[in-house]
């Protein structure tokens, strides 16, 4: 029930360019062996998990800002927050442009971000700096079917997993570290769950069963 | 006839008597048996109907109860959907605002009057104001996430119609859930909206008896509770929680609903029993119109048995009136058949004439009318010599005679009533004569009828008649006492001659009387042994002895004394009464000649009725028998008159005697028919010459050549000749010279009694006596 078309629309134009990038990386990797870790999100039946926020911490945290390679907005169009799931790093700040004819409001009653922006017109742009990690779900007031979900992270190593369920976090450095997955349909408490993982360097895969509702 | 007819009518009746209420109780029982069918399959047939749209209404209530139900729970979802959706309530929740919430579910509790309002997060945590009583989260934590939305929980207050919202901020972060218990008060009102009268129950299915929690589910049947009849229906509720089974339970008495139908079936049975009452009545009544006629024919043919003349009256067409009709005519020909065998019993078939008994009726209805002044005359007429008519001519010529004459009569006496009696006897009976008239005129010319001249095959012949006249009041008053009168005087006139009339006279009732006493007077000798017999001695010329007697009957009567022969031998030859008398002299002759000398018989006297009368050489033989007495020394004296019955048979007995030995002399030979021929057909042994014959030999010359014609005749045919009446010499010697045999007469002796016979054998008789000196 949380994985409407819009958000599978959202996955499209958000995941695009990082599955050319990642497609790249691949190919250095098998020939120079960086770290990569190959992970695959499936339901309870075994079939592919989209969307999915895969996050690995490492046991050292990571000095200097942290970069994603996409942008970091998300619109409404067509009713439709798009991305549906966004996934940001700690401190940086989302415009929601509106790109819709008809008026959108924005809130969220979230833990790591409380806020409403009030209704705003076509064309217009409001901002919310996201400062602290955790998962923050987006309403409007007015379209109660619109969900929108940003992932504050403090890693560098997340990304979303493809139509196929998987996701390749390439660059981290060996050793024990944790690998957290959060779906919206997660039937755990705070819609993640975290597992330990030892990153061994080189090609690794890892599977992950998840239950969703 | 009528009484072999008279029970059987009875019986008819009495089978009839019960027909009608027969064919009444067989209709009315039909009728009512396929009633009471009728009626038990409409009653049974009702109560189903009852008990089944009892129990249709049962289940379109329970589907109207969950109607209800879910309608009620929408309505309360739809309530708290309005809740759930408020964003305050919402940010509420998702932010675990616990007074928020409180104070917001009980302002929905009030505005929505429900008892129970809770908040059950996704995380299984339960936000009330009151957190207690509420069903544990976990059993209703699966339900909700299903995505149920209402149905019945189990609350402190009891079972509880639930609601729930979803609180989505966007995502589902819990339900809104509210409840309303259902108790009696709620109940009742949803019975209220029941077409039947009915008792629902929500209940838990766990806390039912046996019978209940096993029932099936969603149909109505029937249950049997304190002696009270119950229809139940059982459905299941769409339950917002596990671990619970609440059902809904309605009841309703089918006594009640049964009771319309009751009232509806004693009105069936009503009717029904009316029906049956009409149908009795009906099918008596019907049974009444055939049955009726029926009794009437019994009637009627109970009264025509009785000798009542009865007809029916024919009302209709139908088969009733025609048998009716067809009674009627019947009856009639009854009567007509039985006109004609009256006629037939009444009549003579011969000549049509009415027979004796009419003829008696009508004298006497005659003599009851007859006046003062009148006279009745009643004439019994006998043919003369119609015998011999028979006997030459033959009887379809005496039948032709006999009609002719009737016919005669007829025409001549058109006035009289004239009755054939019998034979050659008719009755003439004239009323109405006047005191003064001619009787005489009245006799000549009813004697005249017969001169007539009459036509029989041709030939031209002549009848006489015989009359004997008796009139009334002077010859007797009553029919039976003209008729005996009438007979005496045609007695008398037959006598007299023929062709000749004889009025009644006092005289002829006397000598019937003293022929009457007479003959009771012989049937007493009869009886008392009244005979005694004499003996005449038979001389024989040739041998100069007595050779035999001849036994004669003496009556010596206890008041008249002596009775000569001649007055009582012809009495019981009419009577009959000369058989035993005949069979006594034989028995008595021959017991007295067996004390005789062997030489000497005995003649005894054989009347013709007694020679006819079967038996005759058997009684003979049981005389010689008892007696002893050699055949040979019996001679039975016949007449020529027995030849007169059939010849053949006569012989036969002449013969059948002959062998026994007897002798048999012609007797009183030459008077009456006498015939040569007689003497031809059989060989007497002896002729007894008649003593007319022996008197004439002294007045006439030709007596002593009809003397020796008749020895000479004897003589060559080999038969003894004997002479009676032999009273002086003169007769004796013509006699011996001419060639007689024996002798008989009172010139040896008068018959003498049988202790004398002795005497004269020994001395002699008479003229013996001389012959001897």
């Amino acid at each position: 029930m949380y994985r409407s078309p819009f958000s599978a629309l959202a996955a499209i134009l958000a995941a695009a360019p990082f599955a050319w990038a990642t497609g790249g990386v691949d190919a250095i990797a098998a020939a120079a062996t960086p770290p990569a870790l190959r992970v695959q999100v499936v339901d309870g039946a075994g079939l592919p998990v989209r969307d999915a926020v895969v996050e690995l911490h490492a046991t050292s945290p990571s000095a200097g800002p942290i970069r994603f390679p996409w942008k970091m907005g998300m619109a409404q169009k067509n009713q439709q927050f798009t991305p549906g799931t966004l996934i940001v790093a700690r401190g940086s700040t989302v415009a929601f442009p509106n790109l819709d004819t008809v008026r959108h409001s924005i809130y969220s009653f979230s833990k790591p971000a409380r806020f409403s922006i009030e209704l705003y017109g076509r064309d217009q742009t409001r901002t919310h700096t996201f400062t602290m990690a955790g998962s923050v779900k987006l309403g409007c007031n007015i379209h109660d079917q619109m969900r929108g979900y940003i992932r504050v992270t403090d890693t560098p190593f997340a990304g979303k997993t493809d139509h196929n369920g998987y996701i390749t976090l390439t660059g981290m450095a060996g050793g024990a570290a944790r690998l957290t997955v959060w779906h919206p349909g997660l039937r755990t408490p705070g819609n993640e769950s975290v597992s330990a993982i030892t990153i061994t360097g080189g090609q690794q895969s890892h599977k992950l069963r998840v239950a969703l509702r | 006839m009528t009484g072999a007819l008279g029970p059987l009518s009875r019986l008819v009746g009495l089978r009839f008597g019960t027909f009608s209420t027969r064919i009444a109780l067989l209709y009315a029982g039909l009728f009512a048996v396929v009633l009471g069918l009728v009626v038990s399959l409409a009653a049974g047939g009702l109560s189903r109907f009852g008990e089944a749209s009892a129990g249709r209404d049962l289940e379109a209530n329970a589907r109207v109860f969950d109607e209800i139900l879910a309608a009620r729970a929408r309505q309360m979802g739809d309530q708290a959907g309005v809740l759930a959706h408020d964003f305050g309530f919402r940010e509420a929740v998702a932010t675990a605002d616990a007074p928020t919430i409180a104070s917001a579910l009980a302002s929905l509790q009030e505005r929505v009057r429900s008892d129970m309002a809770f908040v059950l997060t996704l995380e299984g945590e339960v936000l009330a104001a009151d957190a207690n009583g509420f069903p544990s989260p976990e059993t209703l934590w699966a339900r909700l996430d299903e995505g149920g939305t209402h149905g019945i929980i189990a609350s402190h207050q009891g079972l509880a119609l639930a609601a729930a919202a979803p609180i989505k901020a966007p995502d589902l972060i819990g339900w809104l859930v509210i409840a309303q218990p259902l108790d009696r008060a709620e109940l009742d009102r949803l019975v209220e909206l029941a077409p039947i009268a009915l008792e629902a129950q929500v209940v838990e299915s766990s806390t039912q008896p046996e019978w209940l929690r096993g029932a099936a589910v969603n149909a109505a049947f029937e249950r049997e509770i304190e002696g009270e009849r119950f229809l139940y229906h059982v459905s299941d509720l769409a339950v917002l929680q596990d671990g619970i089974v609440p059902r809904l339970v309605l009841r309703h008495g089918l006594a009640e609903s049964l009771a319309a139908y009751a009232s509806l079936r004693w009105w069936l049975t009503m009717l029904a029993v009316g029906g049956i009452v009409l149908v009795l009545g009906l099918s008596w009544k019907v049974a009444r119109s055939v049955t009726e006629p029926l009794q009437q024919l019994d009637e009627a043919t109970r009264l025509i048995g009785a000798g009542r003349e009865v007809i029916l009256k024919v009302e209709t067409g139908d088969e009733i009136g025609r048998l009716a009709e067809s009674f009627n005519q019947m009856v009639a020909a009854i009567k007509e058949r039985e006109r004609q065998i009256i006629h037939v019993g009444l009549h003579d078939g011969l000549t049509g004439l009415p027979n004796r008994q009419l003829f008696t009726e009508q004298l006497a209805n005659v003599l009851t009318r007859r006046r003062d002044a009148e006279q009745v005359m009643v004439a019994y007429v006998d043919l003369d010599d119609f015998k011999m008519v028979n006997d030459t001519l033959g009887h379809p010529a005496g039948d032709a005679l006999l009609r002719m004459v009737a016919e005669h009569l007829k025409e001549d006496l058109p006035d009289a009533l004239i009755a054939r009696l019998g034979g050659d006897e008719f009755a003439v009976l004239i009323d109405g004569i006047d005191e003064k008239a001619s009787l005489g005129n009245l006799a000549d010319r009813l004697q005249a009828c017969f001169n007539r001249p009459l036509t029989i095959n041709g030939q031209a012949a002549s009848s006489s008649a015989s009359i004997g006249i008796a009139m009334a009041p002077g010859d007797g008053e009553d029919g039976i006492t003209l008729m005996k009168n009438a007979d005496l005087a045609l007695y008398r006139a037959k006598h007299e001659g023929k062709s000749t009339y004889h009025f009644f006279e006092p005289a002829l009732d006397e000598a019937a009387r003293q022929r009457r006493q007479l003959e009771l007077d012989l049937r007493t000798a009869i009886k008392n042994g009244g005979f005694e017999l004499n003996f005449q001695p038979l001389y024989s010329l040739a041998e100069k002895r007595l050779t035999g007697f001849e036994a004669l009957i003496r009556w010596n009567h206890p008041t008249r004394g002596q009775i000569n022969p001649v007055e009582f031998i012809p009495l019981a030859e009419e009577t009959g009464l000369i058989v035993p008398i005949g069979e006594w002299v034989l028995r008595e002759a021959c017991h007295q000649a067996s004390s005789w000398p062997a030489d000497v018989s005995v003649a005894v006297n054989v009347s013709p009725k007694q020679f006819a009368a079967t038996g005759i050489a058997s009684t003979v033989l049981s005389a010689l028998a008892a007696s002893r007495l050699a055949p040979h020394r019996l001679e039975l004296e016949i007449t020529e008159s027995i030849f007169i019955a059939d010849v053949e048979q006569t012989l036969a007995t002449l013969h059948s005697l002959r062998n026994l030995g007897v002798k048999i002399a012609l007797d009183d030979f030459g008077t009456g028919y006498s015939s040569l021929s007689y003497l031809r057909s059989f060989p007497f042994d002896k002729v007894k010459i008649d003593k007319s014959f022996v008197e004439d030999l002294g007045t006439s010359d030709n007596g002593h050549a009809v003397i020796r014609a008749i020895t000479t005749l004897a003589a060559a045919l080999g038969m003894e000749t004997l002479a009676e009446g032999v009273e002086d010499i003169a007769q004796y010697e013509v006699l011996e010279r001419e060639g007689c045999q024996n002798i008989q007469g009172y010139l040896f002796s008068r018959p003498v009694e049988a202790d004398a016979v002795a005497g004269l054998l020994r001395h002699g008789a008479g003229y013996q006596r001389q012959l001897r000196a």
